[in-house]
């Protein structure tokens, strides 16, 4: 079993790479190819059209795509990814910088998101309460607030009631924006699995015996929990990083969303590859984090795999 | 109330808000009391304006009072009681007032002096528009593609797939973003339209393939399939006759692209690299309302984001009923 | 605020009757923040990097006088002696913002012809030296610059205190304007590089009577935004119409300038005539009248160029039939521009002109800009000075922004030509009532030509938080920190500047 697993992980891990080389090296090249270059900033501060020239050489524009995107993966192995055009300095440090305000980011959104696990049962185990039925109509409010509407509106409540600071940096804000839908999402999931427990023949079979339904619920549903919620991580990943970029945009926290946009908009070849490499990596690291936990629970997984 | 009866009720009510929404979009430009960027005088930021029908001379039929600025600076405004201005039906959209000066801001302005109401009706023609191509062209590709591996195999199949796979696993944002920032800046408002469907489409077909391409891979087995390919069928034919067991994943699956995709346009938008200002789609006039300070003055400047949630709470309400009859689970 | 030059490294000076020579005295004591005493061969090691053509220095083109560079000798260790190569109008002011380099740091590098790279973002921070009130202490790009005080700075205020008052100063590097704006409101911040955006300003207001934060008017500003239609030869071959002087003389007209300064001001700007606004003070030209609003005289400027709706879809159309349409280029995230655009986008339309405006991000405006790829841009230029002569680069037509058709190598119509002789003139004039007429004649052809429009100019209004003072605003860039060594926090408050 324990080479089985061990095969799994080395193998995952291999088809991450690979997703995370494509990915960057796809960006690479989309950049690449597109109409305009860094060095079109410089012409801003009258540089003469040898300093622009020396400055394409620097960057290596002067080379073919191809060759300029060899020259960059090979740099991967040494971990260089290069100079950002815009910052002046190498992309690592840059990245790594982001990297980890996003991955704060997306840990503290995931962690409020998860209080919709209990919430879901709750309401899942008691579902023609009053109180269900709030925190459901609540629920679907939410998930349909997907981030861009659910920053604004949280900006509009911050500025209107001061409860919620809007000033940029706060953590509380973007990290709300994207739990929310999400806590949402998963309240729905666990209220759906809770309510359907009930009626699972083992836990009839119990509650007949005289176990109280209570325990019961939490039990059974807690057992289930973990899995159903592993069974949404990559909707949950995928949601947690496309919401980054306009979330990070629109409350002003320095993660690699941000920086992508920027380096994007200002054509920053390696640092929009150094970006969305290491975008890929947070992705795919997540999901095989998640494998990793569900296959713990799940043996099948791995011999699927 | 059974849980059915509730679950039909508010699928209805889902389907009534979609169609009307569609309403709202072709007929926009018939509706809208103004053009989307007529810009009037001293209007920036103009509260919503009160449609009366009491004054203090007894009860009338409706009418708006004149709007007087009382600080430019601190954009407020006042209504003048001693005139009334009454309102007309259908001359200019639906309805409007008799005083051309005095404009009827049912949804307030914008710092433009821009009529917020007559925006969102134009704007649903772009939002809803390159939503609902972008929609379809993901469904036929990914149909067509989902088809040709499903039923094809081999290594077509496991080609095709492994496509899909990497553009499933990508953020769609950042797919779209990069996509849409590799392309020329300067473009007519059709162009960009046309582009986005486009790129909507290229980054939405892997959902329908994946879906399409299980369902035909387990019809191949059966009897009908094997006949036809017995029969010489080439894997197109046979794709083409078995694509019909598909028809209720793909109606779901378009229930749940329209939001993806609708507020795939806002972002896009929002951040500059969609439609142009005067246009007004949604995600433009977003912009307009990320400055919180001044929003909460101004409430009326969330109206796209209050359309936009309309729009996706509809769309939920419509899959759970679909998803509760077992036509599909998460 | 004073705008004559006031004394600082150099302690007095003397010119010479034709105002080519000027001796000056370097003040006693003065030392590099590492201790170096200031000498007169610093000055000339400047002047001689400054005009390395080797090293193509921006700052060091801006100072050539008619092509030619300044000479720099020392005369004694104390003494410089700064020849001018033509006579020069605004004389020594030109040289107000010459940073004196070390040249006991830099003068291997130059000699090496290194220079350029001498000193950049690897370079340890304490090889960096200055005569400035503040030395860098940390910088990390896109993020923050920090400097602290240089405790060998030499100046000090009337009372004999030493200057400068303020510990460090951190600046930090936002993304836009309404992060800057929420920062300064949050109390993350004492200042902000921004002036206040109108919309904000009725907030602000509240937050000033609140004592939360000062707001300072620096007046009206010098760099109004301009629209011009490139008229580079050939940049529209197939609308010729484009680049008719009747069609800018129609703009002017069909744009109402009260709506841009209502609208998008909020009534907090000046309706005006061309790119010398009332905040240039002695240089602004009051009996100079912007174009009054006629749209019905624009309308019959636009015919008698050809243009009419010649197929009754209310959209004129130019003597081939087609839509007559061009685009205004502008920048993105700056929304007193894109809504600028929008208002005379809205006007001109009313007048049956198809405008489509295009927000660039900067870097990509500048290049459609130099590479003359566009129809028309709306943007502002900079000044760094208040004298005219000191912006030949708008006004020549030899110049980089000349902006409507930069660096002709000569004159392309008579009246540049003419105003190139008038900006000639008045650089090397030294009487300064002269010199005025000669601007004014300047001003007066440019607006007969309307090469650029101008429509508003601002107020410049700058917040910073209460507890800063000595903050004098000003109107050119940087508008609060170019006097860094006078601010101070007010009794009370503390912690560093930030």
């Amino acid at each position: 079993m324990k080479s089985a697993i061990g095969r799994f992980v080395a193998w995952r891990l291999c088809v991450a790479a690979a997703f995370v080389i494509a990915v960057a090296a796809s960006a690479f090249l989309l950049v690449r190819l597109a109409p305009g270059d860094a060095t079109t900033d410089l012409a801003m501060s009258r540089a003469t059209p040898s300093a622009i020239e020396a400055a394409r050489h620097r960057l290596g524009l002067d080379q073919s795509a191809l060759a300029q995107l060899a020259q960059w993966v090979g740099g991967i192995a040494r971990l260089d990814l290069g100079q950002s055009s815009r910052f002046g300095r190498p992309v690592a440090g840059l990245v790594g910088e982001s990297v980890m305000n996003t991955a704060v980011l997306a840990v503290v959104a995931l962690l409020i998101a998860l209080a919709g696990i209990p919430l879901g049962i709750l309401t899942g185990s008691r579902q023609h309460s009053l109180f269900a039925r709030v925190i459901g109509a609540l629920s679907l409010a939410l998930v349909c607030c997907p981030p861009i509407i659910g920053t604004l509106a949280l900006l509009f409540f911050g500025a209107a009631t001061g409860w919620l600071s809007i000033a940029p940096g706060h953590l509380v804000l973007p990290a709300l924006a994207l739990a929310l839908p999400l806590a949402a999402m998963l309240e729905r999931l666990q209220s759906q699995a809770a309510a359907e427990a009930l009626h699972a023949p083992d836990i009839l079979a119990a509650a007949a015996r005289g176990v109280p339904n209570g325990r019961l619920v939490w039990l059974h549903a807690g057992r289930h929990a973990l899995r159903s919620v592993l069974g949404v991580a990559g909707i949950v990943m995928a949601t947690l990083f496309s919401g980054s970029i306009v979330v990070e945009t629109m409350a002003a926290w320095p993660g690699i969303g941000q920086l992508m946009l920027k380096a994007l908009m200002s054509r920053d070849l390696y640092l929009v590859a150094g970006c969305a490499m290491a975008g890929a990596a947070l992705l795919a690291v997540g999901n095989l984090l998640a494998d990793l936990l569900r296959a713990a629970l799940d043996p099948r997984v791995v011999r699927v795999s | 109330m059974s849980q059915a009866f509730r679950r039909r009720w508010s699928a209805t009510f889902g389907i009534s808000v979609l169609v009307g929404a569609v309403v709202i979009a072709v007929a926009g430009p018939w509706l809208a009391p103004h053009a989307p960027d007529e810009q009037f005088e001293d209007r920036a930021y103009a509260p919503p304006t009160r449609i009366h029908v009491f004054d203090s001379a007894g009860l009338h039929a409706p009418f708006v009072h004149p709007l007087v600025l009382v600080d430019r600076l601190a954009r407020t405004y006042r209504e003048d009681t001693s005139v009334r201005i009454p309102l007309v039906w259908l001359r200019h959209g639906l309805v409007s007032t008799t005083d051309p000066a005095q404009p009827l801001l049912l949804f307030g302005a914008d710092p433009l002096g821009r009529d917020v109401f007559s925006r969102l009706l134009f704007g649903a023609r772009l939002s809803l528009g390159v939503t609902f191509l972008g929609v379809l062209g993901a469904l036929v590709i990914g149909a067509a593609i989902g088809a040709l591996a499903g039923s094809a195999g081999g290594w077509t199949d496991g080609g095709l797939m492994l496509i899909a796979d990497f553009l499933l696993a990508l953020p769609g944002a950042y797919l779209v973003l990069v996509l849409r920032s590799a392309l020329r800046q300067v473009l007519e408002t059709w162009e960009v339209f046309a582009l986005v469907a486009l790129l909507f489409a290229l980054a939405g077909w892997p959902h329908a393939a994946r879906g399409v391409r299980a369902i035909i891979a387990s019809e191949r087995s059966r009897e009908y399939a094997e006949a036809a390919r017995a029969a010489g069928a080439g894997s197109w034919r046979v794709a083409r006759q078995l694509l019909p067991a598909a028809r209720g994943f793909l109606a779901v699956e378009l229930i749940l692209l329209i939001p993806a995709l609708l507020v795939a346009e806002a972002t896009i938008s929002y951040l500059g690299l969609g439609f142009a200002d005067v246009s007004g789609s949604w995600g433009v006039m977003l912009k307009d309302a990320e400055n919180g300070r001044v929003v909460v003055d101004a409430p009326w400047m969330l109206a796209p984001a209050a359309a936009i949630f309309i729009i996706v709470l509809a769309t939920q309400l419509v899959a759970r009923a679909r998803m509760a009859a077992g036509e599909i689970r998460w | 605020m004073s705008r004559k030059i006031e004394p600082r490294l150099a302690r007095e000076w003397t010119s010479s009757p034709d105002g080519l020579t000027w001796i000056f005295k370097l003040q006693d004591g003065v030392t590099f923040s590492d201790g170096v005493p200031l000498t007169s061969a610093d000055v000339v090691f400047t002047f001689r990097a400054l005009f390395d053509p080797k090293l193509e220095s921006a700052l060091g083109s801006s100072l050539l006088i008619g092509g030619h560079p300044i000479q720099a000798r020392a005369l004694d260790a104390q003494t410089v002696s700064v020849i001018f190569p033509a006579a020069y109008a605004p004389g020594i002011t030109l040289l107000d913002a010459v940073p004196i380099l070390p040249e006991h740091k830099l003068r291997g590098a130059l000699e090496a012809g290194t220079f350029r790279d001498a000193w950049s973002v690897t370079t340890p921070l304490n090889e960096i030296v200055g005569l400035g009130p503040f030395v860098i202490e940390e910088y990390i790009a896109g993020q923050r610059l920090v400097f602290a005080r240089n405790p060998r700075f030499w100046r000090r205020d009337a009372d004999g205190h030493t200057l400068p008052y303020l510990d460090r100063i951190e600046l930090q590097f936002t993304p836009d304007q309404n992060t800057e704006s929420l920062r300064l409101q949050a109390g993350q911040a004492d200042l902000i590089t921004d002036r206040v955006r109108f919309e904000d300003l009725a907030a602000f207001q509240d937050l000033e009577r609140r004592k939360q934060i000062t707001l300072h008017d620096a007046g009206v500003s010098v760099a109004p935004d301009m629209l011009w239609i490139n008229l580079r030869p050939g940049a529209a071959a197939e609308r010729p119409w484009l680049q008719r002087e009747e069609l800018r003389h129609a703009i002017a007209q069909a744009v109402n300038r009260a709506t841009i300064v209502n609208t998008v001001f909020l009534g907090q700007a000046e309706e005006v005539a061309g790119p010398i606004t009332s905040g240039h003070g002695e240089w602004f030209l009051p009996d100079l009248k912007a174009e009054a609003f006629d749209p019905a005289q624009a309308a019959s400027l636009l015919a008698s160029i050809g243009l009419k709706d010649r197929n009754g879809d209310g959209v004129l159309d130019d003597a081939n039939g087609r839509t007559a349409a061009f685009t205004i280029l502008t920048t993105k995230g700056n929304s007193v521009r894109e809504r600028t655009a929008a208002v005379i986008q809205a006007q001109l339309g009313n007048v049956g002109l198809k405008v489509d405006v295009v927000p660039f991000d900067p870097g990509a405006l500048i290049d459609q800009f130099n590479g003359g790829t566009y129809d028309a841009i709306l943007f502002s230029v900079e000044y760094d000075s208040f004298d005219p002569a000191r912006n030949p680069d708008f006004w020549l037509s030899s110049g980089p922004f000349h902006v409507w058709h930069i660096q002709q190598p000569k004159p392309a119509t008579t009246w540049e030509a003419s105003i190139d002789d008038l900006m000639r003139r008045q650089s090397s004039t030294i009487d300064s009532n002269q010199r005025h007429e000669l601007f004014a004649e300047a001003q007066r052809q440019l607006a007969r030509h309307a090469p650029v429009l101008c429509f508003a100019a601002p107020h410049v209004v700058i917040a910073t938080s209460a507890r800063v003072g000595g903050v004098t605003a000003s109107v050119l860039n940087p508008p609060v920190l170019w006097n860094a060594e006078s601010l101070y926090l007010m009794a009370g408050s503390s912690g560093a500047g930030r």
